[in-house]
């Protein structure tokens, strides 16, 4: 899943950033405020979460012009600021939640995944597909009786399939939306890790589950 | 003192409406007491005169006509007039014979103008008298005419007296109906008058319950006009310029606190992330060392911003102690560049100290602190490679100091903004964590609390300048 930070305290910044990268999410991060709205527009973020002081430009005023462009990315707004107008203001432009500063690492977590799976219309924190387990809280994977131990890039491509389970997700979709802006990744490495991914969960004598359709991407789900 | 404005114009109506009446009443009493005396005293003149002309003096015989003692006047015995005829030397020659055996009372220093008096007759009654000197007519004994022309001869004194009991009755009557018009008239002012004020008084009441209606958590309601009488308005205005002003000022704290909290939260969130990331599982030690000294970091910022709103508070409340003493600004300059000075190589910023040998009195420290603030601010603002200079000049009454920097970003409606707390330009200060927009808030303070003034410009070219002029003392 591909988060955007916006947030022009650099400490804050650079940890969160750090703390969702290692929790398996794809994090660009910025201070500035043009330079986010810049990159909303170039990409297809799963989660935004955005300042609301910001140099360049306004939190709100970067949510008022990327729904105006029509895009419709979760927004989660983290501010110091905490009057009720301040949040109505925010939520009324199109954010979908409010966090005020200072907060607990585990709910910007927690909110997060909130949102990916309102994004992903999956209302509970639990997809099973077949035999295969996803929960999507502790970010643990079992197929059948059996935990599977994945990479934190793994378990994030799985995640990501798992919350389209049934379509055709293409290379680029999962190039975007798996992995960060910054990264030197091409969509070759999808086909690499698609291959470690079904390594570990399909063994042995289990059946088929990441399928490949010729020339449009890969669908997760058992063959019906 | 009466405090209540209704009983102190119920008092005022009251008492003017009371004193009126009181000069009202004794002057209508005097007029008609006097018109009333008056009539009766005309009516015993008229018969003293009628009397004296019927006496005559023939030889040393005085007589009176018989038939003007016949008078119908001289008989009523229901409001009896009394009459009686001295010489002079108090003997008397004739008198009413309704008096029997008592005599009226002799008048002193009677003349031929009539001389009134009240008296208390013996039986209780009062009795009005007057009295007056006449020279009887000599009797004409050839034709029983008498003459016209009165002759000398001796004065007689007459002395008329008629029962006045009944004037005295009529006069206390009068002053009984003026007493009590009188007061029913001052009774019904009361009345009338407690109404009056109640009315006028309503609107005050009225302004009063919506001043009780404002409270300080909505300061923008104002005092309506309709109410209000023409006295009142000014009050009503000058009650919402301060409302105004309380609220302005209500909002700037308000302002004030909402940053304040942000100033803090931000850092505070910034902390306990960067902890809380470095909990979620083992790492290096080259890590958490990263994340303490990341704290580190944030909490040194936090304690400069704790220390500058202190500093503000205590400007604000005047808590802060001024030691004057001659300084050397070129070396002052210099000293509070010296910290700054790696920072600016790093980024191969000139700087120059245009001040030659100049003196000036004022707070060292204080002083000191001003001018590391604006250097750091102009190290934080030019741009790299840029320049930095600092000059002064002095006249007969002040002593300028101004402090520029080239590489500024901000617009030149940003820069009257520039002194505003926690109002920071957005360019190049992002997440550095020790700017907090205080610094050129608290410079403006100390320079006032030091008497001295601070202004702030953009000239072309992106060149800031900041001036101070202090006031030189003689």
């Amino acid at each position: 899943m591909r988060l955007l930070l916006v947030e022009d305290y650099r400490p804050l910044r650079e940890s969160l950033a750090k703390g969702l990268r290692e929790t398996g999410f794809a994090v660009d991060a910025t201070g500035d405020g043009e330079e986010g709205l810049w990159y909303t527009m170039g990409n297809e973020y799963d989660v935004i979460i955005l300042d609301l002081m910001l140099p360049g430009m306004d939190g709100l005023e970067i949510l008022k012009r990327m729904r105006g462009e029509g895009r419709t990315a979760c927004v989660l707004i983290l501010t110091a600021k905490d009057t009720v107008q301040d949040r109505v203001a925010g939520l009324d432009l199109g954010a979908d939640d409010y966090l005020v500063k200072p907060f607990a690492f585990e709910e910007l977590l927690a909110r997060v995944r909130a949102l990916l799976r309102r994004g992903y219309q999956e209302k509970s924190p639990c997809i099973e597909i077949g035999d295969l387990r996803i929960d999507l809280a502790a970010q643990r994977v079992w197929r059948g009786p059996e935990e599977i131990q994945l990479t934190p890039r793994e378990y994030a491509l799985l995640e990501y399939l798992a919350m389209r389970a049934g379509q055709t997700v293409s290379r680029t979709d999962i190039w975007e939306h798996v992995y960060e802006f910054s990264s030197s990744a091409s969509s070759n490495v999808v086909d690499v890790y698609i291959g470690y991914l079904r390594k570990k969960i399909e063994r042995a004598d289990k059946s088929v589950l990441i399928h490949t359709v010729r020339g449009r991407g890969y669908v997760l789900g058992a063959k019906s | 003192m009466i405090r209540s404005l209704r009983a102190r114009l119920l008092a005022g109506i009251v008492g003017g409406m009371a004193l009126l009446l009181t000069i009202f009443s004794l002057l209508l009493y005097a007029l008609i007491a006097h018109a009333l005396v008056g009539q009766f005293d005309a009516s015993l003149v008229s018969i003293a005169q009628i009397l004296a002309t019927s006496v005559e003096r023939d030889e040393d015989q005085i007589e009176m006509d018989l038939a003007v003692q016949q008078m119908p006047e001289l008989q009523d015995s229901g409001q009896p007039t009394y009459y009686e005829l001295r010489r002079l030397d108090g003997t008397v020659v004739a008198k009413s014979p309704l008096l029997e055996t008592r005599d009226l009372p002799r008048l002193e220093d009677i003349g031929k103008t009539p001389v009134f008096t009240t008296l208390q007759n013996p039986d209780g009654k009062p009795l009005r008298v007057v009295g007056l000197t006449f020279v009887p007519r000599n009797a004409d004994r050839e034709g029983e005419q008498a003459t016209a022309q009165p002759t000398n001869g001796e004065s007689l004194a007459l002395a008329v007296a008629r029962d006045a009991a009944d004037l005295q009755r009529q006069l206390r009557s009068l002053r009984w109906l003026l007493t009590v018009a009188s007061g029913v008239v001052i009774g019904l002012s009361v009345l009338i008058g407690t109404v009056i004020v109640g009315r006028g008084l309503r609107p005050l009441r009225l302004i009063a319950a919506e001043i009780a209606a404002i409270n300080v958590d909505d300061l923008t309601t104002r005092i309506g006009a309709e109410h209000a009488p023409g006295e009142a308005i000014p009050i009503k205005d000058r009650l919402n310029e301060l409302l105004s002003r309380l609220e302005a000022s209500f909002n700037r704290e308000r302002q004030f606190n909402a940053d304040v909290a942000h100033e803090l939260r931000t850092p505070l969130a910034g902390i306990r992330s960067t902890i809380e990331v470095a909990l979620t599982r083992t790492r290096d030690p080259v890590e958490y060392r990263d994340a303490l000294s990341d704290c580190l970091e944030i909490a040194a910022g936090m304690q400069s911003v704790v220390n500058n709103l202190l500093m503000l508070a205590r400007l604000d409340a005047r808590q802060i102690t001024f030691k004057t003493e001659e300084i050397r600004l070129a070396e002052l300059v210099n000293s509070c560049w010296r910290p700054l000075a790696d920072r600016a190589y790093e980024r191969q910023i000139v700087f120059e100290n245009d001040i030659g040998e100049m003196t000036c009195r004022l707070d060292r420290e204080h002083l000191s602190m001003i001018l590391t603030d604006l250097l750091d601010n102009a190290v934080e603002y030019a741009n790299e490679g840029g320049h930095i200079w600092v000059a002064a000049q002095q006249t007969l009454h002040s002593t300028e100091i101004t402090i520029s920097n080239t590489g500024c970003q901000l617009a030149a409606e940003q820069v009257t903004h520039v002194f505003d707390v926690f109002w920071r330009g957005d360019s190049s200060r992002m997440g550095t964590g020790t700017h907090s927009g205080l610094g050129l808030a608290l410079v403006q303070r100390l320079v006032r609390a030091l008497g001295g003034g601070v202004t702030a410009e953009l000239q072309q070219d992106g060149i800031f300048t900041v001036q101070l002029t202090f006031p030189i003392r003689q």
